[in-house]
């Protein structure tokens, strides 16, 4: 009795712990997942990304990473860091070994103050260093191809200093700066280095409020007024189209994040409930997501880097926020000071200049799941996706774009009354017309004859009716006359 | 009771001068209708944010509330009501407080008459069609706005003009009775606290 009684025990106590060890391998997110729902508001939502490791340069063992300020994978897959404090750009290979450390460019010598760096689809490297004032372009072999250090045109000003932050680069070897103190847009040049022109200014707004104190201001008031300039880029990145994604950090634009097209339009597909523009509800002390980084994932998908709140905002090819993860602080898995996002094809990078580390996140099974469906609806597999937007669904039952992507899918497979139901689930009301009207025309058709004869029915019964009480007044009418007459008569 | 709950309304609506003239001169109408009709109104106003169809129903259904809905209809019409008598009293209008609460709540009418069907109808448009609906409710409302005015000039036996300044007098004295009855609860509560305050301190004091 009392043997029994003791393996009892360890049984239960093991399947106790085992449940312990169980939900400490998924215990949650630092950060709170969530997303926004068709009202606006901030709903619980599955973590599509969860940290998985984080990586310093002691890790690495070439000492701490001091301020680094940009972050970018290459094509075959290894992390260049520019490590700006340290002088230097650390390259990591996929298997998070130290590849090489370029410190200094031939004929050029130390790097000054590093703030971006990009790598092209031949490997070259491209290195906008605001201290030496000089965008470098770095073949692979490590010979310089390419300096840039006084940009020649009739419309920059004599005295202009170029200093280069961030640079991205198309296939065609065309090269987008973004640079301090340029006003005009972004910065583009030709393979060979040539001053090609501004694209995509940030239009400057109109204050009416401002206006109508300006009109009764004297000039020694308006000259200590604030200039109305339009804000500068934060960073840039390009997609496989050759199409610009731009962050910009005006507090107050409602469109924070740009897609420029040659021609500098913005192009960005902004169809989702709200405007793309991180977080619609904070604390006004707290401000709106100011954007520092932005990152291209294939597909129309991209991430933006939100610094103010230490969050990721990642939307789809339309414009809907499709996952939020991070927040600001101090555990593993937090930012203080996040500068730069990078994306391997899996997991997520994201490069911390205070922590002076990057923070890997691997996507949940949720997280693999929207992408995938984001991916094949981009595509046109729409029908392929319904299966992975019901297992999202599962996952998460106020998804309101899995409920759309199946609609959608619905719409195309003629199955119009279903795609109703997942519409309406949706909220999302253009689309819900469409299959209400051909949903509509089609019972039409089908009850067609039942209609006619029911309203053929009601017309010769109505008629019938009104005939008949006419007739009945009438004869009424003659038996009372006749009745007067007699009285009259009488 | 079908006499002035059917037939005079529907009269009302189509030829307001006459009907109102009679509702004055020769006591056609009831409040026992008006209540009736303020009550179909406040019906067919909820029956409209619960069922109207998906694409004109922006309501949240989480937030649907019945009794608010009684309070936003009942409070802005007897403020009305009050207040369009106060301000004729004033200027020498003719219609008796029973009289204003009349003609407003048979103005009310077309709202029920209009919104309750439209309602039904809305559940099977389509986006292109929606722009039918709120053309129909906006003549709703205009028709409303138009019988109240010619209820107004008809008790109060005003001219033209002086019944659109009565009106709009009358909106703003709505706003006038609000402030008032704001400062007087505020008033009321400090009052309260005050009390409250004193019975506390001879509480403790002993």
């Amino acid at each position: 009795m009392r043997i029994k009684k003791f393996v009892t025990a360890i049984v239960l106590a093991s399947v106790l712990f085992s449940t312990a060890l169980l939900e400490a391998v998924h215990a949650g997110t630092p950060y709170e997942a969530y997303n926004y729902n068709y009202w606006e508001e901030a709903v619980a939502s599955p973590a599509a990304f969860v940290p998985s490791r984080a990586v310093s340069g002691q890790d690495l063992g070439i000492g701490p990473f001091v301020e680094p300020n940009d972050m970018v994978i290459g094509h075959d897959g290894s992390i260049y860091v520019a490590d700006t404090g340290n002088k230097r750009i650390v390259v990591i290979n996929a298997q998070w070994e130290v590849e090489r450390i370029i410190d200094s460019a031939p004929g050029i010598g130390e790097f000054g103050t590093i703030s971006g760096i990009f790598v092209d689809a031949d490997g070259d490297l491209y290195i906008a260093d605001s201290g030496l004032s000089k965008l470098i372009v770095l073949s692979k072999t490590g010979e310089v191809r390419l300096v840039i250090d006084k940009p020649q045109s009739d419309i920059i000003a004599a005295g202009f200093k170029f200093t280069p932050t961030k640079v991205a680069v198309d296939e065609a070897k065309r090269m987008y700066v973004v640079a301090n103190g340029v006003f005009e847009g972004i910065m583009q040049f030709d393979a060979d280095g040539s001053f090609l022109g501004y694209i995509g200014t940030n239009e400057v707004k109109r204050d009416y409020y401002e206006i109508f104190w300006r009109l009764f201001s004297t000039k020694e008031q308006r000259s200590q007024m604030v200039l109305f300039i339009p804000t500068e880029f934060s960073n840039l990145d390009i997609d496989h189209k050759g199409f610009v994604y731009a962050t910009n950090i005006d507090l107050n634009s409602l469109t924070p994040i740009k897609r420029l097209n040659p021609s500098g339009e913005d192009v960005l597909k902004r169809y989702g409930y709200f405007e793309v523009r991180g977080d619609i509800r904070y604390r006004t002390s707290v401000g709106p997501s100011i954007f520092v980084d932005i990152k291209y994932l294939g597909d129309g998908l991209y991430s933006a880097l939100d610094s103010n709140q230490g969050k990721v905002f990642t939307y789809d090819a339309e414009g809907n926020l499709l996952f939020i993860y991070g927040m600001l602080a101090n555990q593993a898995g937090t930012f203080k000071t996040p500068v730069a996002i990078e994306y391997d094809g899996e997991n997520q990078l994201v490069l911390d200049r205070a922590k002076g580390n990057i923070n890997v996140f691997k996507p949940t099974k949720f997280g693999k799941l929207v992408l995938q469906a984001s991916r094949l609806h981009y595509n046109g597999y729409s029908e392929e996706a319904v299966p992975i937007w019901q297992q999202v669904l599962d996952l998460n039952s106020n998804y309101d774009i899995a409920y759309i992507g199946i609609g959608r899918s619905l719409v195309l497979a003629k199955q119009n009354e279903e795609a109703i139901f997942y519409f309406k689930q949706g909220m999302e009301r253009d689309q819900y017309s469409v299959a209400y009207k051909r949903y509509r025309r089609e019972e039409m058709k089908e009850q067609f004859s039942t209609i006619m004869t029911t309203i053929v029915i009601l017309v010769i019964v109505t008629a019938g009716l009104m005939i008949w009480r006419k007739l009945r007044r009438n004869r009424r009418k003659a038996a009372v006359s006749h009745s007067v007459g007699r009285d009259q008569a009488l | 009771m079908k006499q002035e709950l059917i037939d005079f309304p529907l009269r009302v609506m189509f030829k307001p001068f006459s009907s109102f003239w009679d509702l004055k001169y020769d006591n056609k109408g009831s409040i026992r209708a008006s209540i009736i009709i303020i009550a179909l109104t406040i019906i067919a106003l909820i029956l409209q944010k619960q069922f109207a169809g998906f694409l004109v129903n922006y309501t949240d259904p989480r937030l649907i509330n019945s009794l608010q809905d009684i309070v936003t209809v009942v409070v802005p019409f007897l403020l009305w009501v009050v207040a369009n008598w106060s301000i004729t009293t004033l200027m020498d209008g003719e219609g008796k407080f029973t009289e204003i609460v009349k003609v407003t709540a048979y103005s009310l009418t077309p709202l029920v008459i209009v919104y309750v069907p439209l309602t039904f109808i809305s559940r099977y448009m389509a986006q292109e069609e929606t722009a039918f609906y709120y053309l129909m409710l906006s003549i709703a409302s205009l028709w409303f706005v138009w019988l109240l005015f010619v209820g107004i000039m008809t008790v109060h036996q005003y001219t033209v003009l002086k019944t659109i300044v009565t009106m709009l007098l009358t909106v703003i004295v709505m706003g006038i009775i609000v402030f008032l009855g704001a400062l007087v609860l505020s008033m009321l509560y400090q009052i309260y606290d005050f009390l409250y305050n004193i019975y506390r301190e001879l509480l403790f004091r002993t």
